[in-house]
């Protein structure tokens, strides 16, 4: 397999963006209540099968690999409409094809990829780190199940998923659970969030039903891993739209008579948003490549474009906004709404730094102490 | 075996045979080094990947060149002697004469003719266009006059290929035509400019009256500057890969370094060259994006235009990084005993300076960026392009 996409990628590349031009609104999504259009949300699965891409075909999706992933969340984050695409299609299908066994797969994928299910994954508590190991969240056994206590934060769509995998600690280590949205003794509280194309949310598990999906704590880790790829790829096609709406608006802006993007200093910084997202797309794709052909690399190249990735959407975001001058730091216009998610991304699967030493240590480069214990689950 | 398998074995078979060893040291010793291997690689039908085969090349599809630098990186080769002979090779190959061709080209392959790039001028960098040495005709000669500068490695060439104004110097452009110079000609005076690094890389070159006979001219007169840029095919973007693999290398000895001086402990030491680690796999992906596409749609897209400026910047922040990882050892010169490892990174530090000085500045490769692949307008005040 080569870096870069095939004719038939491209054209999925092209429906998609086609689709998402006509139906995908980012003000309306913005006003809904959970960042969740339900009608935008039915039609992409069954007109288009974004949600079950990477499902196998056995469980009704048209089991992709990470190239049509990459493809279709670059398209997502150039529109910023893709509301629960993250955590559902992003997070939750990886997390549950690496499970181990048959039976959670066959539960669940069908109506992922229908379009009937939006899903999550909570491993996020209160101390804000990413380490999948730093849980506190109990799993107690009962019976033929378990009950799970405790608190998780900064959960993507948390208020809205119907299916919520959620890590906790039992006494043998970590391990992943799934817990229906509507389960007794859940209760949600949306996040205020910065990014107002995304829904986060408080989960409050209080003896909440349960049952265990895998208590291989790699699960969790390699779907993140697939979950920054999934986030490096809207990254990679929100700072294209920044690109592209900056390098319109200089064309056609006029000051001092003449276009603005006919002066060096605004052709310039254009020509730098251009080589951070290009940046952003190699590493994208190149990451792609990377867990659909060596997957052993997986974690390597994850980190790696969300080292890449992180740095550059903000940088272009905030560059669009310069380019716009005044209208840029307005409401009305879009620009913030990228930049938001831009800065929040950053946060969102680990900072760039966090990434940094990850990498550090996944390539053997750091000896000291600071970098022991840091090591995952 | 397919084709490309059978290619890459034959390559490998010449290598492991003639590959030379370790260059020796001294400035003669080295040019007549690299001039033997260049005679070598001809000799045996591995010279010029990309050149036609009627002009000594090997004519090779663009898959095949690729190939070819990978597996030439392979080893420690020395480079081609002088500077430009794959920007006059193509040259000639599109527009030169039958007598150029048949004078030149196999020879420049085999390094028998070492040539220099005599392009830029002291009031002509950025604004080359505004080129002043001029060559008056004078029956079947043309007369030279005037200065280039910034010539690499002139001092060891043959030939040189000079642009020179033979129309007004209102035209432009549209008034410079391309000369092939004999370097040792009469009025020719070729003087080193001693750099920032302290050592001689860069020439100057002064043309006194120089008679050039006007077979030397490349092209229509008033032609040049069209034909100046001239490449064949795609053949830089073929060896892309070994940029990036050449950075990979340089950045691995650094991560020894700090790990060696205990430098890895720092965390923000460690974070920084975890940055440079994530660079170099960009800049692999660059190129292998680069060659994917001119494979499958024949043009190179949009990251061969901005690899260039992402790569020097990067070279000159990484150098800038290592000078600092040295600590106090940081503040020793080339020639101390006590340098680190003979002084390659603060001789990088100050040469990588160049990276984004030497052909076309990062402020010109912004310009071309911005207008010929964003589409943004022209700025009035520039004359125009073409």
């Amino acid at each position: 397999m080569e870096i870069g996409f095939t004719p038939e990628q491209e054209e999925l590349r092209a429906v998609l963006r086609a689709f998402l031009d006509e139906h995908a609104d980012r003000r309306s999504l913005i006003a809904t209540e959970d960042r969740h259009a339900p009608e935008l949300w039915r039609r992409m699965a069954t007109e288009i099968g974004v949600q079950g891409l990477a499902v196998p075909e056995e469980y009704g999706g048209a089991g992709f690999g990470a190239a049509e992933m990459c493809v279709a969340f670059e398209e997502l984050g150039r529109s910023l409409a893709g509301g629960p695409m993250l955590a559902t299609a992003g997070l939750v299908v990886p997390a549950l094809l690496a499970c181990e066994g048959e039976d959670a797969r066959a539960e669940f994928l069908p109506g992922i990829a229908d379009g009937s299910t939006v899903a999550t994954l909570a491993f996020v508590e209160a101390e804000g780190t990413w380490e999948t190991g730093a849980v506190h969240t109990r799993a107690k056994r009962t019976g033929d199940g378990h009950i799970i206590d405790g608190t998780k934060y900064f959960v993507l769509d948390g208020a809205i998923a119907d299916l919520v995998l959620v890590t906790a600690r039992t006494d043998d280590g970590t391990a992943l659970f799934a817990v229906s949205g509507d389960a007794a003794g859940l209760s949600r509280r949306a996040h205020e969030a910065v990014d107002l194309t995304r829904g986060m949310a408080r989960l409050d598990f209080a003896s909440v039903p349960a049952r265990l999906l895998s208590s291989d704590p790699s699960v969790v880790e390699t779907a993140l891993d697939r979950a920054r790829i999934a986030l490096a790829a809207e990254q990679a096609g929100g700072a294209q739209w920044c690109l592209d709406t900056a390098v319109a608006y200089a064309k056609t802006r006029h000051q001092f008579g003449r276009p603005i993007g006919s002066f060096q200093a605004v052709k310039h910084r254009c020509a730098d948003m251009m080589v951070a997202v290009e940046a952003a797309r190699s590493a994208t794709y190149l990451a792609a490549l990377t867990a659909h052909g060596a997957p052993q690399d997986l974690a390597v190249a994850a980190t790696s474009a969300q080292v890449c990735c992180s740095r550059a959407y903000t940088e272009v975001a905030a560059g669009a906004i310069q380019v716009h001058g005044g209208i840029g730091f307005t409401w009305e216009h879009d620009a913030h709404l990228f930049y938001k998610r831009a800065k929040t991304d950053e946060l969102l699967f680990g900072t760039a730094d966090w990434h940094r030493e990850r990498l550090a240590r996944l390539t053997g480069m750091g000896t000291a102490e600071t970098t022991e214990g840091a090591v995952n689950v | 075996m397919s084709d490309d398998t059978e290619f890459r074995e034959s390559l490998r078979a010449f290598l492991k045979e003639h590959a030379p060893g370790r260059a020796p040291k001294g400035a003669a010793e080295r040019l007549a080094f690299a001039k033997a291997w260049a005679a070598t690689k001809y000799d045996h039908g591995f010279a010029g990947p990309a050149w036609p085969r009627d002009a000594g090349g090997m004519g090779l599809p663009f898959e095949q060149q690729v190939i070819y630098h990978e597996e030439m990186a392979r080893y420690r080769l020395p480079a081609m002697p002088g500077t430009g002979w794959e920007m006059v090779g193509p040259t000639i190959i599109k527009y030169g004469t039958p007598e150029q061709k048949e004078k030149y080209l196999r020879a420049t392959l085999r390094a028998d003719i070492v040539w220099a790039q005599g392009f830029s001028e002291p009031e002509a960098g950025s604004d080359l266009p505004g080129l002043r040495t001029t060559a008056r005709r004078e029956g079947d000669h043309y007369v030279v006059n005037g200065q280039k500068v910034w010539n690499t490695n002139a001092e060891k060439a043959d030939m040189l290929f000079v642009l020179v104004r033979t129309g007004t110097q209102e035209a432009r452009q549209k008034g410079i035509s391309y000369l092939l110079i004999d370097a040792h000609a009469p009025g020719v005076t070729v003087r080193p400019i001693r750099d920032i690094t302290g050592g001689e890389h860069f020439c100057e070159i002064f043309f006194d009256e120089v008679r050039v006979p006007v077979s030397q001219r490349v092209g229509e007169e008033n032609e040049g500057w069209r034909i100046a840029r001239t490449t064949l095919g795609h053949e830089r973007s073929a060896g892309a890969l070994n940029q990036a693999a050449f950075y990979r290398r340089i950045v691995d000895e650094l991560i020894a370094l700090a790990r060696e001086r205990g430098a890895v402990a720092d965390t923000g030491i460690r974070r920084r060259l975890a940055d440079f680690d994530v660079r170099v796999r960009v800049m692999n992906a660059h190129a292998a994006r680069t060659i994917a596409s001119i494979v499958a749609t024949g043009e190179p897209g949009p990251t061969s235009s901005v690899s260039r400026l992402y790569n020097s910047v990067f070279e000159q922040e990484l150098h800038e990084f290592a000078v600092e990882l040295l600590g106090p050892f940081g503040l020793l010169g080339r020639d101390d005993p006590d340098t680190v490892q003979r002084g390659r990174w603060t001789g990088g530090w100050l040469a990588t300076r160049a990276s984004t000085i030497g052909a076309g500045t990062a402020e010109i490769q912004r310009n071309t960026i911005a207008e010929q692949v964003l589409g943004l307008p022209r700025d009035p005040a520039m004359p125009p392009r073409s």
